[in-house]
């Protein structure tokens, strides 16, 4: 599960890469388990010291960076106040309830933590979290009056809690597994009542009829049969009627007409006391449908879990100024015109205009564009960028769902709800092959009426039944979910299930180079001791103290985790640097002017710190982008199995060189805007080329659009997830490999499917038609030969 | 074979109730989520917390 490979140490906890020089351990079940940071052993002690360490091996494997906890406790004490506490539970009786948004869970062992934990402090009735919506229901007593205690051991076992509103309704997607699960079980528990009458129904066909007894039994049938039409399978008629409706019948249209011509001249035939009746091919084919909507839909939910996310990056309360005095107040409370102040390190919690100060923020979430952004009074910010250096203060122009955040959110949200693409390609089939069979149906049905009227109803019901294109339009789907599943474990986010053709032909891959082939962080490559009065841990020890309290991305590479001298005086000065008081003389780390040396420095693939004491330099860091790990052996890898790699960057010359020839790439391509991106990638198409995109900023969003199939690591820009194909959770590119196999053995499987489905529907359709087949048998051809489709795609689930 | 006049009618009243039941379960958020309870199963045993001091 947590295995990194011998030359890069990952977090135990987080799974993110253990910075050089970061000796801290926990130790869990009997071994030493490297962790990237204090917060993160912090969180791994809590867990062990609880009893709970089977977290660890029951957990799916964690995507890097989520549950690693921020550097600084959050201030919870505010949602202790009567006002907040009202505002954020509702009272019943003498209990109240929250509803608390849990960023950071992704599995099902997540939610066992969270429950087990919280279930064990003094004061909570219940905690019940729902992992679909990530919704956590805590009730405690009214007299206990305090949220803060309950957030706070949230925040310490490494998740975002983020409390909300009380909700009166209940959300979409649990709604509709609730419906889905209701329909499932009349469609089975009438299945098997109405099967077990069938028997006795057949068996007395051989050991001769009781009249009065048969009739009781059918009518028996047709009660429990009516939910099971009129309930269980509802939606396969609304679907096939919305299909007729705008012309383009899909397969629930032949699925409707069987389901509902069946019923009805079964309930013609028990009130007449007609020759048969087909209750139970008209449940079991109700049921086999219910299931398979039923597994899908549930696939469709663990692929929109994440956008759930979105909403926790946000911060939960704000600082709003009014009239001088500083007010805290959830973020849910600001209206467009309120000020609020934002410190350094903290979110901004809503689009606004700077009013006031100066500072750079991260707008990584929102462009990918890792160097942060200077901004000056007047300049726009986005909610959700996070405020790097200094306090400022923000007039708000929109809140909530109206920041550009809210827009993407939206944006992402409404591309992971949509049908993925190939349920339609597959539809769209399907409705050729519909409108065949209904010619063919019609077509035997007049046949028969002119040579054996009374049989001809049974054969064309058998007809209809026996050759459901269920297999041939499952044949497709089938094998795509299996393998988005398959793909889900190990790491890669199927968003578009096309995503599987296009890549199973991919012959180029292309790829960004800053946060795609690199982690996006930099980190310390060498360091430079001009002044021999100072080693160089001394330097790294000063250097890690000033960054100390900056979160400016660059800060991060200096973390260390020994004990750093005391700093005072401590100031960020935008744009240029850190300097702070350590043992009574002023230091500084920045760029060269701040340092107020001159250093010679001629190498810009790499970015350069420096730092200075009393206006001399004494070191300077080489800070360098440091490649994924596994990435040579990847892209060797691909080509092995025969895709070419490209390197297309917008960075300079020196730096893509550098990174194309450690990893022999040959085609290299710098300085490229988004349009020579896109350009590059359409000269490949020409050629005849398919290409695979891997990008992750802002800029790469048409670039990933134009490609065949596009692929964006889960930290880079959300734009550029919601138009990428393939999101990819994990910190190694390796599964890239793994991906273009699976998508070969998918389509190989695929093609397996469509052969069995052709041939079983060009043997069965002959037999149905000349009358050879009576409907229960056609039931079970038809069952049965969407079973093996659906088992030989279940194999892909082995995938190793 | 006169008693299923009765029989079946009985077994029919139960299936309503098991179904009414099963509705009720679902609506009150029993079947909300479909992962967790089947790990509870294997988790929750009594572990004591680890009582080995942190060398580390």
């Amino acid at each position: 599960m947590m295995t990194g490979d011998k030359n890069h140490k990952t977090c135990f906890h987080c799974a993110l890469p253990v910075p050089t020089g970061c000796e801290l351990t926990v130790q869990i079940e009997e071994e030493q388990r490297p962790v990237c940071c204090p917060g993160c052993k912090a969180v791994a002690e809590l867990i062990r010291d609880t009893g709970l360490s089977r977290y660890y091996d029951l957990r799916d494997a964690p995507e890097p960076g989520v549950g690693r906890p921020p550097e600084e406790a959050a201030e919870w004490k505010v949602f202790d106040s009567p006002e907040m506490l009202d505002a954020f539970t509702e009272s019943h009786d003498d209990m109240r309830e929250a509803t608390i948004y849990v960023g950071g869970m992704y599995c099902s062992a997540c939610s066992w933590l969270i429950e087990t934990t919280l279930g064990k402090q003094p004061g909570v009735a219940s905690a019940e979290v729902n992992p679909i919506t990530h919704r956590l229901r805590l009730r405690f007593p009214a007299r206990e009056a305090s949220l803060s205690s309950h957030l706070a051991t949230l925040a310490d076992l490494g998740y975002q809690p983020q409390p909300l509103s009380p909700e009166s309704t209940v959300r979409p997607e649990v709604t509709e597994q609730r419906t889905a699960l209701k329909r499932l079980l009349v469609a089975s528990l009438g299945m098997m009542q109405v099967m077990m009458f069938a028997v006795g129904l057949y068996s007395m066909d051989f050991q001769g009829i009781d009249p009065d007894m048969q009739h009781f039994l059918r009518l028996v049938s047709f009660f429990v049969t009516t939910p099971v039409v009129f309930y269980a399978a509802r939606p396969f008629f609304t679907s096939a009627w919305r299909g007729v409706a705008r012309r383009k019948p899909g397969m629930d249209l032949p699925v409707s007409i069987a389901v509902g011509s069946a019923y009805v001249a079964s309930v013609y035939a028990t009130f007449t006391r007609g020759e048969a009746v087909w209750f139970d091919s008209v449940t079991m084919f109700v049921f086999f449908l219910t299931l398979g909507r039923f597994l899908e839909m549930r696939a469709r939910h663990r692929s929109i879990d994440r956008s759930a996310a979105l909403s926790s990056l946000l911060p939960n309360t704000a600082t709003r100024i009014d009239n001088e005095a500083h007010v805290v107040v959830p973020v849910s409370q600001l209206t467009t015109g309120d000020h609020v102040l934002i410190r350094a390190g903290e979110a901004i919690p809503a689009d606004g205009v700077l009013a006031s100060g100066a500072t750079s923020v991260d707008e990584a979430l929102l462009t990918g564009e890792a160097t942060p952004q200077t901004k000056v009074v007047g300049d726009e910010l986005s909610a959700g960028s996070v405020n790097l250096d200094s306090m400022i203060e923000m007039t708000v122009t929109s809140t909530g769902g109206d920041t550009t955040l809210g827009t993407i959110s939206r944006l992402s949200e409404r591309a992971r709800y949509a049908r993925p693409a190939f349920v339609t390609l597959a539809d769209k089939i399907a409705s050729y092959i519909v409108v065949a069979l209904l010619v063919v149906a019609t077509g035997v049905a007049t046949f028969w009426y002119f040579n054996d009227p009374d049989r001809a109803f049974v054969i064309t019901l058998s007809v209809l039944v026996v050759t459901c294109p269920c297999a041939l339009a499952l044949a497709t789907p089938a094998a795509f979910a299996a393998a988005g599943s398959r793909l889900s474990q190990l790491r890669l986010l199927v968003t578009n299930g096309n995503a599987i053709e296009a890549l199973s032909r991919a012959t180029l891959a292309v790829f960004d180079k800053t946060g795609t082939l690199t982690i996006g962080l930099p980190r310390i490559t060498a360091v430079f001791v001009t002044d021999n009065a100072w080693t160089e841990k001394d330097c790294r020890v000063i250097a890690a103290a000033l960054e100390h309290a900056s979160t400016h991305p660059l800060a991060r590479a200096f973390a260390l985790p020994d004990e750093l001298p005391v700093v005072t005086s401590h100031e960020i000065v935008v744009g240029e640097g850190v300097r702070g008081i350590i043992h009574g003389r002023e230091w500084r780390l920045g760029n060269a002017s701040f340092i107020g040396g001159v250093a010679e420095v001629n190498d810009s693939a790499a970015t350069h710190v420096f730092l200075g004491v009393d206006e001399n330099v004494v070191a300077w860091f080489e800070l360098e982008d440091e490649l994924r790990p596994n990435v040579a052996q990847t892209l060797e890898n691909l080509r092995g199995h025969g895709v070419g790699t490209a390197l297309v960057s917008g960075d300079n010359r020196a730096a893509v060189e550098s990174v194309a020839s450690r990893l022999a790439i040959d085609d290299v391509y710098y300085e490229c805007t988004p349009e020579d991106k896109l350009a590059i990638i359409e000269a490949a198409q020409k050629r005849g080329e398919k290409v695979v995109m891997i990008g992750d900023g802002i800029n790469d969003a048409p670039v990933l659009a134009g490609a065949d199939t596009s692929i964006a690591p889960a930290h880079g820009a959300l734009l550029a997830q919601t138009s990428a194909d393939v999101i990819m959770l994990g910190d190694s590119l390796s599964p890239l490999t793994t991906a273009v196999e699976m998508s070969r053995k998918t389509m190989r499987i695929v093609r397996q499917n469509l052969a069995w489905a052709i041939v079983y529907n060009a043997l069965a359709l002959p037999l149905a038609a000349a009358g050879y087949v009576p409907p229960w048998a056609a039931a079970i051809g038809m069952s049965a030969s969407s079973l093996i489709v659906v088992l030989n795609a279940l194999r892909l689930n082995r995938f190793e | 074979m006169s008693v299923l006049y009765v029989l079946i009618p009985l077994a029919l009243l139960l299936l309503a109730g098991a179904v009414w039941a099963f509705f009720w379960a679902v609506g009150s958020g029993q079947f909300d989520d479909l992962d967790t309870p089947a790990m509870r199963v294997v988790m929750d045993d009594d572990t004591k917390p680890d009582q080995e001091d942190t060398r580390d």
